[in-house]
């Protein structure tokens, strides 16, 4: 506010801010140098901002942080039936109906071809052959493979899941959840082997899927309740 | 002493200043007092390193529920003042909640491309902003002012009167200027970063900034407060 009508308060602002060009500058700098009205209102101008640059920051109520990590906890829990967080899952399922089609399918065009029943002697000697000796049978391994690895990115994903909410847990919990873990990783390790053994077979291959979707149940089951101490094993939540 | 020489006397910088500001600087000190009193306070008030930051948003994305509750302690006040500013003490906690529900939301998607800061700063205007248009939208009758509400609340003397005053003159800014002016001169911000938040030019960021402190004045000189009692504050 300046008697002087010379130059605005706008104006001044941006003289004192640098925001003029040169020219500008230099006119308003010369102007100043001989109107106490502008100088004036230059030091006032400066009063203002600095009095503005101090201004505190209330503090936020107690209740906002609370409210904030409720409202997050409850978007990841109703995230978690999306049908996004469901597609790793479903790429799993769709690689283990075609494992089991492979199954299914593999011993009934194994025998007419061999002319051998499926499960005789004779074809579980052809079972232990060489892989690659059959081009059906190649296939099919490259199938169990697939959903061998698809289970594997489902568990990863779930323990990534669950990892998140495990701060929360007890020592004593997270050793619970760790033996647990490990009975169900042993039980893999046992049907991996036992498939690697009879490659082809449907039998190793069924156990190592039927130890992987246990897996699968039970970390789903424990993300589910929230990782919440104490809950995750509670009834409901499959065991090994 | 004086017009100039008075001008004069305003305190030294202390920092390097660039450009055209610098050589102005050196020739007429009293600009000194507007930009750099703004930034040294700004700075006292923002301690974040942006290493700190990085590593913090690291541990986020790795899904370290402690990280999330640093960062929130780290920015609460900024988020929280900014919402009180822009809507009002009574509409800023569910302003700053929506805020800091997008920033870890959104933090996945954070790239780095901006300071962490300024990121945050645009989200939460955005939700302020987004959340005056509802209102307006639902045709609700705007929330007092914060200023209004604290100043009922004790009673100030000395500068904290003038600091109630100033409040209660920025509230009743038009949102535009007011959310520049928080930005630049109380938050300390820099043009680019204001820009940034805001989606619009260097230019338009500083125009609109001495329209909004021109405004100001005047509302402030219409309530009475001399450039004495500034200079006093």
């Amino acid at each position: 506010m300046t008697a002087c009508r010379a130059y605005t308060t706008e104006r001044l602002s941006a003289f004192a801010d640098g925001d003029l060009s040169a020219a500008e500058a230099a006119a308003v700098r010369a102007h100043a140098a001989t109107c106490p009205d502008c100088t004036a209102a230059l030091a006032d101008l400066r009063a203002l901002v600095s009095n503005t640059a101090r201004l505190d920051a209330p503090e936020p109520p107690p209740t906002l942080w609370p409210s904030i990590a409720g409202a997050l906890d409850k978007h990841e829990r109703r995230g978690w039936f999306s049908i996004a967080n469901w597609r790793p899952f479903a790429v799993g399922a769709l690689a283990g109906a075609a494992v089991v089609l492979a199954i299914v399918a593999l011993p009934a065009l194994r025998g007419p071809r061999n002319g051998v029943p499926a499960g005789s002697p004779i074809a579980e000697t052809a079972a232990t052959s060489p892989a690659v000796a059959d081009p059906l049978l190649h296939e099919a391994e490259a199938e169990f493979a697939e959903a061998a690895a698809a289970y594997e990115r489902s568990i990863e994903k779930l323990r990534g899941l669950l990892a998140r909410q495990e701060a929360r847990w007890s020592p004593q919990e997270r050793t619970r959840m760790a033996e647990r873990l490990g009975r169900l990783d042993d039980a893999i390790a046992r049907s991996r082997e036992l498939a690697r053994r009879t490659p082809g077979d449907s039998a190793g291959n069924e156990q190592l899927f039927a130890a992987y979707q246990q897996k699968i149940a039970f970390l789903a089951a424990a993300v589910h309740r929230g990782g919440e101490a104490g809950e995750w094993d509670k009834a409901g939540a499959r065991t090994p | 002493m004086d017009n100039a020489s008075a001008a004069m006397s305003v305190k030294p910088p202390t920092k390097p200043m660039l450009g055209a500001t610098a050589q102005l600087t050196a020739q007429v000190p009293i600009i000194d007092g507007l930009r750099l009193k703004a930034r040294a306070a700004a700075e006292a008030k923002a301690k974040v390193q942006p290493d700190n930051d990085t590593a913090l948003v690291d541990a986020i994305r790795r899904g370290d529920a402690g990280s999330r509750e640093a960062l929130y302690h780290r920015f609460k006040r900024r988020v929280y003042a900014l919402a009180v500013r822009i809507v009002g003490t009574v509409d800023a906690e569910e302003v700053a909640q929506e805020a800091f529900i997008r920033i870890f939301r959104g933090l996945t998607k954070f790239r780095g491309d901006a300071a962490l800061a300024t990121w945050i700063y645009r989200l939460a205007v955005n939700a302020a902003l987004s959340h005056r248009s509802r209102r307006a939208a639902a045709a609700q009758p705007e929330a007092p002012d914060a200023v209004d509400a604290q100043a009922g609340a004790e009673p100030v003397r000395g500068d904290a009167v003038l600091r109630v005053r100033i409040e209660r003159a920025l509230a009743r800014l038009p949102v535009g200027y007011r959310t520049v002016i928080v930005l630049h001169d109380v938050e300390g911000l820099e043009h680019e970063e204001v820009a940034q938040i805001l989606g619009c030019h260097v230019g338009t960021s500083k125009s609109q900034l001495h329209k909004a402190r021109a405004r100001l004045r005047e509302m402030l000189a219409a309530d009475g407060i001399t450039a004495a009692a500034l200079e006093n504050g």
